[in-house]
């Protein structure tokens, strides 16, 4: 049965301006009238039926961080999101935002030419193609492709256990970022589970994100009844990356209706999230070796957004010497795709500058975040080595 | 999860509380629907401010006291309240503390360009004390919508200005906007030459309260440097980047203790055996996740933030259901004028308490075991009319917790 799409009663918006006070957007550009006028105060002014009249709607990041502050319950991302699709249906998507939403389609080509490819993505003259003919942003640097995928790592990896766990890595981190889904696996492997690796396509996000709910909802009709095949054989569902689980978990359900997505959701949990479940229950293995590392944990907005707290953070703190500080900063400004986009690379810039000086002034030697986004904006902006907590928790395990 | 307390509320009175509870070693959950209205209007720390300010704080609490048993003080005690004043000012090291001047209260310009009586004041604030010699400039910004400097200096019968600067042109900047502006070193020179190129001899300058989040001690000094002149902040329209300094420092100090810090997530339901509560659930759509502790403190404050609603007849309160002290019908919910002397009695209905702030029946009854309450939801204050929120916050949500850790 297909429900309407949950609309929030825009009227219960009191004006009262905490949503303006934490968006990181029209906190560096006067282009975004900020999450008030563009969320509820707007809205008021939508009528279906009658053009789209939003032209800086497209310049909402989708960090959510305008819900939390709300204590009305206005879920002003939600509305701006609704109200993007609209623009951009009307208006119509450049290739550029297709190409940047379906990088699931060719990565495994670029992961298994990725010596070209990677020299491809660094040279100049492409990069200044792709500024100039598709309006990709020079100045960010384009992922590289890893060799052999996470997936085909995985076919020669064996480890056999009666309790059994199913993950879902994400198309990134198969291609890009191998080693978060093998540190995950490790640490999962360390803790007597056995990893399942359920049939996965990209989770839909970037496309949700650029205000195609068409396209996302697709990826979730297919996603959901293999995540729900695993759920029902009795696993949980692990993700690693925060972006992908706010989608699962929330999304799929809350604005796209996929049938199934609710029972998916009771089941699925990040790996962090797991790992603190663990030691509640006195599970986990805490086998630690000492490090003498000084890190800088910075939270995701889409693990903010997941409502489990920081369980990354409480779980670091448990190996000895390691030293972990929490970086006072909001958002990270990549915004997935949107820090990709000509149009939006200086916002995107400036909102990462701010997160940039909160790093310089803890200096760290290196720096952890749960979500792909950030991390590839924070080396982006500071140089600094940048991971997943997981792999920090991999290598401080014994064995 | 389970926890030692879990606190439902993240205005001032619940991060007190769990504030309280962290410095102890507890393991604290703390849950807010929001960020609380504390950045929304709180700028200064207001204590009793309608007391003469010729009169030790001290002294005014004790007469205070004494006259008002019910009142949230009362039930705090007089040592109790200046420990919790301390307990907060401690998480405020230099350069951005908190002052008073004498122990007493001062009056501080407002954005309306009246003066009103506070006790603890920031760093950026202070050099507002006593505007009314004529010798202040207050100055603006073209296109800043939240603060009107020509309105604010005719009534403080001063001269205001409004800058046009060349960054901001035809911009309509928020605060938040301006305070990160601010804390760039270039727009900051720029605001300070400019300001300085305009004096006529006057000696302090009002700006906006909007003097940088991470740093405002340093943009005072640099400014002041530049323009040769005292510089002060004057509070603005919400959001109050003050009260946002205030809010971001306890987000971060509980945090890195360890609290689990859930902003942004309501409690949808709270479980009861008998007299005790069981756990509390929160839904985030389609999950619905359970934490349960020993012990809880509902600081979910007055009607903003929907700690209290009310309907065509009554006030409720939606967490506990909790019996609440208020007006018989809603025909009595307002004084005959809106701007009577005489508070409103509907401000003055909240949740009804025994001396350690578990609440009770209208017997006196205690009615959950392991269930605390602080804050502005409390019965028996009119915190508008007795300048007193930030107070009642502070020092409540640090007894509710002490209590609590006590049983």
């Amino acid at each position: 049965m297909e429900k309407p799409w949950p609309k929030t009663n825009s009227d219960v918006c009191i004006r009262c301006a905490a949503c303006t006070a934490v968006c990181p957007v029209s906190r560096v550009s006067p282009k975004f009238p900020g999450p008030k006028q563009a969320g509820p105060g707007a809205e008021r002014f939508r009528t279906p039926g009658e053009p789209s009249v939003d032209q800086w709607i497209d310049l909402c990041i989708g960090c959510h961080l305008c819900d939390m502050a709300c204590a009305s319950g206005v879920n002003i991302s939600e509305l701006n999101l609704i109200a993007k699709a609209k623009y951009t249906d009307e208006k119509g998507r450049p290739f550029r935002d297709w190409l940047l939403t379906h990088t699931y389609l060719f990565s495994p080509l670029g992961s298994l030419f990725s010596p070209i490819a990677n020299l491809l993505l660094k040279s100049g003259t492409i990069r200044w193609l792709a500024d100039s003919l598709l309006k990709i942003d020079r100045r960010r640097k384009l992922p590289r492709y890893e060799s052999p995928t996470f997936r085909q790592w995985f076919k020669a990896h064996h480890f056999n256990s009666h309790k059994k766990m199913a993950y879902f890595y994400g198309c990134y981190t198969n291609t890009n970022e191998v080693d978060v889904a093998k540190a995950t696996v490790e640490v999962l492997e360390a803790n007597g589970f056995e990893v399942t690796l359920p049939s996965q396509r990209c989770c839909g996000i970037p496309m949700l994100g650029n205000g195609d709910f068409k396209g996302a909802r697709k990826l979730g009709l297919w996603n959901v009844p293999s995540l729900l095949n695993s759920v029902r054989s009795g696993l949980d569902i692990v993700f690693s990356s925060t972006s992908c689980g706010h989608m699962i978990k929330h999304e799929y359900s809350n604005l796209l209706n996929i049938p199934g997505s609710e029972e998916v959701a009771q089941h699925t949990f990040d790996i962090f999230e797991f790992l603190r479940n663990l030691k509640e229950g006195g599970n986990l293995n805490t086998d630690f070796r000492k490090s003498s590392l000084r890190a800088a944990y910075f939270a995701p907005c889409h693990l903010k957004s997941l409502g489990i707290g920081f369980p990354a953070f409480d779980i670091l703190q448990l190996i000895p010497g390691f030293k972990v500080d929490y970086i006072a900063a909001d958002c990270c400004g990549l915004g997935g795709t949107f820090g990709f986009k000509k149009e939006k690379y200086e916002i995107s810039e400036e909102i990462g500058r701010d997160l940039a000086e909160a790093i310089d002034r803890l200096k760290p030697e290196i720096v952890l975040s749960d979500c792909e986004g950030c991390r590839m904006q924070i080396r982006h902006l500071t140089g600094l080595k940048v991971l997943h907590p997981i792999q920090i928790l991999r290598d401080a395990m014994t064995r | 999860m389970h926890y030692d307390l879990i606190v439902i509320g993240m205005g001032l009175s619940g991060l007190m509380a769990a504030k309280t509870a962290a410095a102890d070693g507890q393991k604290v959950l703390i849950v807010g629907k929001g960020m609380g209205s504390l950045c929304l209007f709180s700028n200064t720390i207001d204590v009793l401010g309608q007391s003469p300010t010729a009169m030790k704080m001290t002294d005014a609490l004790s007469q205070w006291i004494e006259g008002h048993p019910l009142h949230p003080y009362s039930k705090v005690g007089l040592k109790n309240v200046e420990e919790a004043l301390s307990s907060f000012l401690s998480l405020f090291p230099l350069p951005y503390s908190f002052q008073t001047i004498d122990n007493r209260n001062c009056l501080l310009p407002t954005g309306a360009g009246t003066l009103r009586p506070t006790f603890l004041i920031p760093t950026t604030m202070v050099g507002g004390i006593s505007v009314d010699e004529g010798r202040e400039l207050i100055v603006g910004f073209k296109g800043f919508k939240d603060f009107y400097a020509h309105y604010v200096a005719d009534q403080l019968r001063c001269r205001g200005i409004n800058l046009e600067l060349p960054d901001l042109l035809s911009q309509e900047p928020t605060a938040t906007a301006l305070a990160r502006l601010m804390e760039m070193k270039s727009f900051r020179e720029n605001t300070g030459r400019e300001i300085k190129k305009q004096l006529q001899g006057e000696t302090r300058i009002g700006l906006p309260a909007i003097m940088g989040t991470h740093d405002p001690a340093r943009v005072k000094d640099d400014l002041e440097g530049i323009i040769g002149a005292k510089v002060f902040e004057i509070p603005i329209l919400p959001p109050s980047i003050p009260g946002m300094r205030i809010f971001n420092r306890f987000k971060e100090w509980l945090i890195r203790k360890g609290v689990t810090f859930l902003l942004g997530y309501s409690v949808s339901k709270a479980a009861l055996k008998g007299k005790r509560c069981e756990r509390i659930e929160v839904l985030h759509p389609p999950v619905i996740t359970s934490y349960s502790a020993d012990r809880y403190i509902l600081a979910t404050g007055r009607f903003i933030g929907g700690g209290l609603k009310a309907d065509d007849e009554k006030v409720v309160e939606p967490v506990f259901n909790l019996p609440l002290s208020q007006p018989r019908s809603r025909e009595n919910w307002f004084g005959d004028s809106f701007s009577s002397d005489l508070p409103h009695p509907i401000h003055g209905a909240g949740i009804l308490t025994d001396a350690s702030f578990q609440p009770v029946d209208a017997g006196g009854n205690m009615i959950l075991e392991n269930v605390w309450t602080a804050g502005s939801i409390l019965a028996h204050h009119h915190c508008i009319d007795e300048k007193s929120r930030e107070g009642i916050e502070i020092a409540t949500g640090y007894a509710a917790a002490k209590h609590a850790l006590e049983k």
